[in-house]
């Protein structure tokens, strides 16, 4: 296996705790929008990053098919246009795939920076295909939105990868 | 190191499924496909309930922390809050009491009246109470849902209203929810009767930015429109029951160059911040049907949005 220098050997990821990741992601989203943010355009759309995050690293189990139908599930949760949140995260999934051979090689931050045009991509397909279905423009506050999600890419990556960075074989040293 | 401990897999090499660009070609069709179906023909709504329905458990769960945070928020209200409030809840009813003593008389001597002038009676419809439960996140929108579907016999295109006036109309059921479009929405336009003049208009939501207003279009430049005009519904459109407080006029906008005032309105319900509201039936089946059209062209016009009159 060839790696970037300094990268740690990780555990293989658990399909149910991929799974879960996603759906705790939509929940989330959920949660955000109905308690805190209302319909604030600049919200940070945490299933969006959570998907990138999963097609880089786990490209074999989540693809543009499960992007599609977690779409389908944001429009409806929206009562947005049926299938708008579905093609930009299918196009935000295949970019992912695209670029997931590279991205690794470098280090967090620099992913941060490789990410953001994603991000930014799939909310110009939300954006435009509103636009041309004739709905109201909701402020220069939507292009924030990319930018906060790019911003929790480092936070994602721990969280995401830590069971993953457990001690192979855990001693009274190293419990977890 | 135990075995296990690494992705030992190896990579699928001969059978790697459909590739990306086809899957994306494919997925991008179909969601194409669905938006198309969505907007123009009105086949993709069971689609939308059944997902909503498989949703609907996870959006009750995060649902949960704004309901505890706000149920926490309510037990910690001084009891002097309470207190004023309850005091201002009687000062309303005296006031209301008295009025709708009045009213009993009044629909009466109406009845008798119009029944003098050989007009066709009122029609009266019937409501449901119901709560707001959340925005609908959509920015590009002006939409909330509430907590009664169809289960509860909700229909579509019902009004809804609050204790000032009219906040908006059902546009979507699903079994245990609902989705209400407001009268701020920039899709939402409705009849409105002037009550100083009687002049009828259509006042149409005005959702850009930040501005959670309405505008009264396609009045001329000169018509008789003051600031502090009370706007009712007309009941013209078959939705809405006539007599509606809708809004009230903030500002006349006459310019030399142009046809037409530009007239912006205030909503007086709580369009935005709305949380216990009505949803009343439908007046439509109660009125008299339309008289047959002579022109093909006219039966395309009906069948756009049931909000436009």
């Amino acid at each position: 296996m060839i790696m970037r220098q300094g990268q740690q050997l990780l555990l293989p990821a658990n399909p149910l705790f991929v799974w879960g990741s996603m759906v705790g992601a939509l929940l989330l989203n959920m949660t955000l929008n109905i308690g805190i943010l209302g319909r604030a355009a600049w919200a940070p759309d945490l299933l969006a990053v959570a998907l990138v995050f999963w097609t880089v690293h786990q490209p074999l189990r989540v693809s543009i098919g499960a992007a599609f139908v977690f779409g389908l599930l944001m429009d409806v949760h929206q009562g947005a246009l049926l299938g708008q949140h579905a093609l930009a995260y299918t196009v935000l999934s295949f970019f992912a795939i695209t670029i997931h051979r590279r991205l690794l090689w470098f280090p967090v931050m620099a992913q941060t920076a490789q990410v953001l045009p994603l991000f930014l991509a799939a909310h110009t397909v939300g954006l435009s295909l509103r636009m041309v279905s004739g709905g109201t423009f909701p402020g220069f506050s939507l292009f924030l939105a990319p930018l906060l999600e790019a911003a929790l890419w480092p936070l994602v990556t721990l969280v995401l990868l830590a069971p993953q960075r457990r001690a192979p074989d855990p001693d009274a040293n190293r419990p977890l | 190191m135990p075995l296990g401990t690494l992705d030992r897999a190896p990579p699928p090499f001969f059978r790697q499924g459909p590739s990306a660009l086809s899957k994306l070609a494919v997925f991008s069709a179909l969601a194409l496909f669905l938006m198309v179906a969505d907007v123009r023909f009105q086949i993709i709504q069971p689609l939308r309930v059944a997902l909503g329905v498989v949703l609907y458990p996870a959006q009750w769960l995060a649902m949960q922390p704004a309901r505890l945070a706000g149920a926490t928020g309510d037990y910690f209200i001084s009891l002097s809050t309470a207190q004023t409030d309850k005091e201002a809840a009687y000062k309303r009813l005296g006031l209301q009491s008295l009025k709708a003593n009045q009213v009993d008389q009044l629909l009466l001597e109406n009845q008798r009246l119009r029944k003098l002038l050989e007009l066709r009676s009122r029609v009266q419809s019937s409501g449901i109470a119901a709560q707001v439960i959340y925005d609908a996140a959509d920015p590009f929108t002006r939409k909330v849902v509430v907590d009664k579907g169809a289960l509860q016999q909700v229909k579509v295109g019902s009004p809804v209203l609050d204790e000032a006036g009219v906040i908006g109309q059902v546009t979507r059921v699903y079994p245990l929810v609902s989705e209400v479009t407001l009268i701020t929405d920039s899709d939402h336009a409705m009849p409105v009767l002037n009550t100083r003049t009687g002049a009828r208009g259509v006042a149409f939501g005005d959702g850009g930015g930040h501005a959670d207003a309405l505008e009264l279009r396609y009045m001329a430049s000169n018509a008789d429109v003051a600031v502090g005009d009370q706007l009712t519904t007309s009941g013209v459109d078959g939705v809405y029951p006539p007599g509606l407080p809708v809004a009230r006029v903030e500002k006349v906008d006459r310019r030399v160059d142009a046809v037409f005032a530009r007239i912006y309105c205030v909503p007086l319900a709580l369009v935005s911040g709305a949380s216990h509201v009505l949803i009343l039936d439908p007046i439509t089946p109660l009125i008299p049907p339309r008289p047959a059209a002579d022109g093909a062209a006219d039966g395309k016009a009906d069948s756009k949005k049931e909000a436009r009159p």
